[in-house]
C-alpha cells in the first residue's frame, strides 16, 4: 500500500468546492484546511502508478492552482498494530 | 506522555499529514507528531534533485548500498520540503533495467569497425582506441586540434565541467567544447553579457514572495518549474492584489491561474516588448533618475541572418552574420551596436503602437494594455520569468535584451519583487556550463578565449606557459554537427546529454555527421539512449548519488552532495574518465615544440601531471574527505579520491574558485558547501548575495552608489533599439502550420531518465501532437487518430490530441521531445540566434496528414 500526502492550493473562491471534490475521491482523505485555504490530503493507493494518476487528477481539478507532493511511504503490512508515545 | 496503539497505516498517515503541515506552515490539531525516523537502517543525507534548474533540496535515504527513498528537504530554502512528481520518484532513476555497466565498442572480427556491432571491451582498450583517434585527428591536416571536439552538459557537476575544460582548452588546445546548454540558455547568457557585461540573474527566488505582478513570457512554470510555481501560487493566495500575466503561443496549465492570458503569434514577442517600451515612454512612466544614472542607449545591427549554413539564401543576403564573405573576411558582426540617445530610442519604439502590436501579435488590445500598464505603474513590483520561449529563438539575444529594456526604463530591477528572471532547464546550466565556462568561447568566471588578458589570467592560474590556450572560439553545438558532417571533426566525445534526440535537424545534420566514416564518436552515458546507439564507443557512467557533486541553480545557488552509493558494474564518473584518459598523452604528443620550449619543466610529463597533479588540484590528501565530511558520517570517502589518491573534488573546486573570488563571482570555501543548503554567489565574508547591483544587498556596490551595473566599466547597463523581424521559416501553402516543441511535466528533456521510471512512463507514455479541434476537423482527423507530421526535413507518426493540458490556437501544433520513438527533432530546423548560436526549437513550418 502507498500512503502519501499532498498540499493542494485552490483559487481562494473555490476552497469549499475543491475540498468537497477531494472528499468525493476514493482513497483521498482531507486531513486539514488552513484559514488561508491550503488543503492537506492523504492518498492511499495500491501502487505508485495509481498514486501518480490520483495526483495528476487532483492537479487537473477545476479551481486547483497547484498540488505538491510532500511525503511518500510504501507499506507492506498496513494493518499491523504498533505502540507510539505521544 | 501517553502511549497509543494504532495500525501502521494510521501511523504513516499521521506522519504524512504532519510532514505536509510543517511544509505548508500549518498546525494540525490532534496530529500525533511522532517521528518515524531512525531504527530502520536508512541513512538520510542532504542532496540536490537531478532534474531541472530549480535546484530543489532532497533528502536521500540509503540502505544496503542502494538509494531507497527521497523526499523534499524541509530545510532547503528553494523548495521548503516540497517535491514535484519527477522528484517524487527520484530514487528510481539510477535503477533502470538497462543501465550501461561496461564500455561497448562497435566491432567486427575482433576489431573496431564503424559498421560493426557493439561488444564489451575493457576501459584500457577503450582508452587505447580513443587516444589513437585523438592523435590521428590532430595530425590530419583537414581536421587538426579543433577537430578534437567535446559536447558536454548542463548536468555535469561543477568539477566534471572544469576538468573537461582543462583537458580540452589547455590539454588538447582545442576550444571545440560546448555544452548542451547551448540549446538551452545561450541566448540568456548573450543577453546578460550584452546588457550588463556580466552573466546571471540579479534577483533570486525570493522575488516570488515580494512581487505584485508576475509576467510569464512563454514559460509554462506549472509543468516545467512546478516548485517555483507553487511559491507563486502561494503568493497569489496570500496577497489578494497579486496578478499574473501569462504570455504564450498556446494555452497551457499555467494559464489556469492567469488574470491576463495573452496568446500571441510566434515571434511577435519582439513587437510586444517594443510596444511596452513605447507605452512606458508615451505615458511618462520612465524612471528618469534611474535611467540617467544607470543606463546607456544603443542601436544594434539588424541584418544578422538566422545562423543557418552559409550557403542558405537567408545568409547570402545578411550583411552582418559574421560569416566569411566572398573576400574571405567576416561579413560584419551580428553583435555590433552603436550609441544613440534616449530620444532616438523613443523615436525607434514609437512605431510600435497598440494597433501595430495587436496586428503583429494577434493579442486583443485590452490584454496588451493591461500588461503594459502593470510594467509602467511605478507602485507595482513586477517579476518577469522566461525560459525556452525567449532563449530558443532566432532573435533570442535580442528578446533577452528587450525584456531588460522594459525593466531598465522603469528601474524595476535588482530589488525584492522587481526582477527580470531567466529560468534554466538543467540542474547546473548556471553552475557548470556558464560559471565554469564550458562554451566554445568561454573560460571560467565570464572570461572569454578571444581576450588576451583572460587567456593570460587562466594560463597563470593553471600554471601553464603563455600561449597554451588558443585565441579563437571552437565549434559550438550546431556547428559541431555541421563539422562532423563535413568531415572536419575526427574525434567527438559527448557526455550526459542526448544530442541525437535533443539537437535540431537530426536527419539533415546530426545523424549523417555521427555516422561519417571520418568521425569517431564516443558517448558517455548511463542508459542506451538514441545517442549512445548512434555512437562508435559507449562509456558507462556513474550518475547523481553515485559520485560526489556540486550543481549551481538558476538563482546562483551552489549546492553540494556526498557520494551515497557505488555505481553499478564498471561504470565510472565523467571526472574519472577525463582524468584517467589524460594519462594517455605526453605533452609532446599534443603541444607544438615552440610552446613546450617556453616551459621545459613540463617536458616528458603526461597531461594528467600537467593539468591535475599540478600541485594545486592534488593539494588535499584523500584523508581530507573524511575530515571535511565528518559531520555527516565517519570515514567518508569517494571513488575518485580513492582512485587518484587525493581529495579530487576539493582540489578542483578550490583551483576553480580562484577565478571568481574578488571578481564578483565569489564562491564560499569548499567545506562550507558540504554543511549548508547551498549559497548564492557572490559569497563575500561568509554572506551570500540575494540581489545584485544594488547597495545594501551586493557588497560589490559601494556606499553611496545606490545602483551600479558593474559588469561594464562605466557602471551602466545597455538598452537596445531592436526591431521585430520574422522567423526563419514560416507556414506557407505547402507546410501550413507552426510547429512548436517542448516538454511535459512527467518527463525531463529527452526522457532518458524519466522514461525508465515506470510510473512516469505510464503517466505519459508516448508523445502526441496537440492541435486545435478545427485544424483537426479540417483535415478529417479525430482525437487519437494516428497522423504523419512532416516538415521539409523529415516526418514522424504520432497520435492527435485536441484537448487536455495544452490548448492550441488555430494554425499551431505542439509536440514534446521526450519520446525516442517519435523524434520530433527530425523535423526541426537548425536555425539559430546569430549572436548566441542557440537553436530556435519553437518555430518551423509543418503539415499534418492522416496516415
Amino acid at each position: 500500500m502507498n500512503i502519501s500526502s499532498v498540499i493542494v492550493i485552490p483559487r481562494p473562491e473555490r476552497v469549499a468546492a475543491v475540498t468537497e471534490g477531494l472528499r468525493q475521491i476514493e482513497g483521498v482523505d482531507v486531513a486539514a484546511v488552513s484559514p488561508e485555504g491550503k488543503i492537506i490530503v492523504t492518498l492511499e493507493t495500491e501502487g505508485d502508478g495509481e498514486t501518480v494518476a490520483m495526483y495528476e487528477g487532483i492537479s487537473l481539478m477545476d479551481g486547483v492552482m497547484s498540488a505538491s507532493m510532500v511525503y511518500h511511504h510504501k507499506e507492506d503490512e498496513p494493518e499491523v498494530e504498533i505502540s507510539v508515545e505521544a | 506522555m501517553s502511549v497509543f496503539t494504532l495500525t501502521r497505516r494510521e501511523f504513516i498517515k499521521t506522519n504524512a499529514v504532519a510532514a505536509a503541515a510543517v511544509t505548508a506552515g500549518m498546525s494540525v490539531p490532534g496530529a500525533v507528531m511522532a517521528q518515524a525516523r531512525g531504527g530502520d537502517g536508512v541513512r538520510w543525507d542532504k542532496g540536490v534533485c537531478r532534474y531541472c534548474g530549480t535546484g530543489c533540496g532532497v533528502l536521500v535515504g540509503t540502505k544496503d548500498g542502494k538509494v531507497v527513498a527521497t523526499q523534499g528537504d524541509p530545510d532547503a530554502p528553494v523548495n521548503k520540503g516540497l517535491n514535484c512528481v519527477k522528484g517524487y520518484f527520484l530514487a528510481k532513476i539510477m535503477y533502470g533495467q538497462d543501465r550501461l555497466t561496461k564500455p561497448l565498442l562497435r566491432m567486427k572480427d575482433g576489431k573496431f569497425d564503424k559498421n560493426g556491432e557493439f561488444a564489451p571491451i575493457s576501459w584500457d582498450a577503450a582508452f587505447d582506441i580513443m587516444a589513437e583517434k585523438v592523435k590521428a585527428t590532430m595530425k590530419e591536416p583537414t581536421q587538426g586540434p579543433y577537430g578534437v571536439a567535446m559536447f558536454g552538459s548542463g548536468q555535469w557537476t561543477v568539477w566534471e565541467g572544469y576538468a573537461a575544460v582543462k583537458l580540452m582548452k589547455a590539454g588538447f588546445r582545442s576550444n571545440s567544447i560546448d555544452p548542451n546548454a547551448r540549446h538551452c540558455m545561450a541566448s540568456a547568457v548573450a543577453g546578460f553579457m550584452r546588457t550588463f557585461g556580466i552573466d546571471e540573474p540579479m534577483g533570486c527566488y525570493d522575488d516570488a514572495e515580494h512581487a505584485d505582478v508576475f509576467a510569464l513570457w512563454g514559460a509554462n512554470m506549472a509543468e516545467m518549474h512546478p516548485i517555483l510555481w507553487s511559491r507563486i501560487t502561494n503568493r497569489r493566495l496570500t496577497a489578494n492584489h497579486v496578478k499574473i500575466h501569462v504570455l504564450s503561443t498556446f494555452s497551457h496549465r499555467s494559464c489556469e491561474l492567469a488574470d491576463n492570458e495573452l496568446i500571441f503569434k510566434p515571434q511577435s514577442d519582439l513587437a510586444i516588448l517594443n510596444y511596452i517600451c513605447n507605452y512606458i515612454i508615451q505615458n511618462k512612466a520612465v524612471n528618469q533618475e534611474f535611467v540617467k544614472k544607470n543606463v546607456g542607449f544603443f542601436q544594434g545591427v539588424t541584418d544578422i541572418g538566422y545562423g543557418l549554413r552559409p550557403n542558405h539564401p537567408l545568409e547570402q543576403v545578411a550583411g552582418n552574420n559574421g560569416y566569411p564573405g566572398a573576400d574571405g573576411k567576416p561579413k560584419g558582426d551580428p553583435n555590433k551596436h552603436t550609441p544613440i540617445t534616449f530620444d532616438d530610442f523613443a523615436k525607434f519604439v514609437s512605431e510600435y503602437t497598440l494597433d501595430k502590436a495587436h496586428e503583429i501579435s494577434g493579442v486583443p488590445k485590452d490584454k496588451l494594455e493591461a500588461l503594459a500598464k502593470a510594467y509602467a505603474d511605478p507602485k507595482v513590483k513586477v517579476t518577469s520569468y522566461w525560459t525556452m520561449g525567449f532563449n530558443q529563438h532566432t532573435r533570442g539575444t535580442w528578446v533577452n535584451n528587450m525584456i531588460y529594456n522594459v525593466h531598465l526604463l522603469t528601474g524595476k530591477i535588482s530589488e525584492p519583487g522587481n526582477s527580470p528572471f531567466s529560468l534554466t532547464g538543467q540542474p547546473s546550466a548556471c553552475g557548470t556550463a556558464r560559471e565554469v565556462g564550458t562554451f566554445s568561447h568561454r573560460l571560467p568566471a565570464d572570461m572569454v578565449v578571444m581576450n588576451p588578458k583572460h587567456r593570460e589570467f587562466t594560463e597563470k592560474a593553471w600554471k601553464l606557459p603563455a600561449g597554451t590556450i588558443p585565441p579563437t572560439p571552437g565549434y559550438h553545438a550546431v556547428l559541431q554537427s555541421r563539422m562532423l558532417k563535413d568531415g572536419k571533426i575526427g574525434f567527438y566525445w559527448t557526455s550526459t546529454t542526448n544530442n541525437m534526440q535533443a539537437g535540431p535537424n537530426v536527419n539533415g545534420e546530426i545523424y549523417p555527421g555521427w555516422r561519417n566514416p571520418k568521425a569517431f564518436v564516443v558517448v558517455s552515458d548511463v542508459y542506451p539512449t538514441v545517442s549512445a546507439m548512434s555512437a562508435d564507443l559507449i562509456l558507462p557512467c556513474a550518475m547523481w548519488m553515485e559520485k560526489e557533486g556540486m550543481f549551481g541553480n538558476a538563482e546562483r545557488r551552489g549546492q553540494m552532495w556526498r557520494q551515497q552509493v557505488k555505481a553499478p558494474g564498471e561504470s565510472r564518473s565523467d571526472l574519472w574518465q577525463y582524468m584517467e584518459f589524460s594519462k594517455r598523452f605526453k605533452v609532446e604528443d599534443v603541444w607544438p615544440a615552440d610552446l613546450l620550449a617556453k616551459a621545459p619543466e613540463l617536458k616528458g610529463k603526461t597531461l594528467y601531471e600537467v593539468l591535475y597533479a599540478n600541485g594545486q588540484v592534488n593539494k588535499f590528501p584523500k584523508e581530507e574527505a573524511a575530515k571535511v565530511n565528518a559531520h555527516a558520517w565517519a570515514g567518508y570517502t569517494n571513488d575518485e579520491s580513492e582512485a587518484f589518491g587525493f581529495y579530487v573534488q576539493k582540489g578542483l573546486f578550490e583551483e576553480y574558485a580562484g577565478f571568481g573570488r574578488g571578481h564578483a563571482h565569489d564562491l564560499a570555501p569548499f567545506d562550507t558547501y558540504h554543511k549548508v543548503r547551498g549559497l548564492r554567489w557572490p559569497v563575500v565574508d561568509g554572506k551570500e548575495t540575494l540581489w545584485r547591483f544594488r547597495e545594501g544587498y551586493d557588497s560589490y556596490v559601494k556606499k553611496g552608489e545606490g545602483v551600479r551595473f558593474y559588469g561594464y566599466p562605466d557602471g551602466k547597463a545597455k538598452i537596445f533599439a531592436l526591431p521585430y523581424q520574422p522567423a526563419a521559416e514560416m507556414p506557407d501553402k505547402d507546410f501550413d502550420l507552426w510547429l512548436c516543441t517542448g516538454r511535459v511535466l512527467e518527463h525531463w528533456h529527452s526522457g532518458s531518465m524519466t522514461r525508465r521510471v515506470p510510473e512516469l512512463y505510464k503517466a505519459f507514455p508516448d508523445a502526441v501532437v496537440w492541435m486545435h479541434p478545427k485544424d483537426a476537423e479540417k483535415r478529417g482527423l479525430k482525437r487519437n487518430d494516428v497522423v504523419k507530421v512532416s516538415t521539409r526535413r523529415g516526418e514522424i507518426e504520432l497520435r492527435v490530441d485536441t484537448k487536455g493540458r495544452n490548448k492550441m490556437p488555430e494554425g499551431l501544433i505542439f509536440v514534446p521531445f521526450f519520446d525516442e520513438h517519435r523524434l520530433v527533432n527530425k523535423l526541426t530546423l537548425d536555425a539559430t540566434c546569430p549572436i548566441s548560436k542557440e537553436t530556435d526549437f519553437k518555430k518551423c513550418a509543418a503539415k499534418v496528414v492522416k496516415v
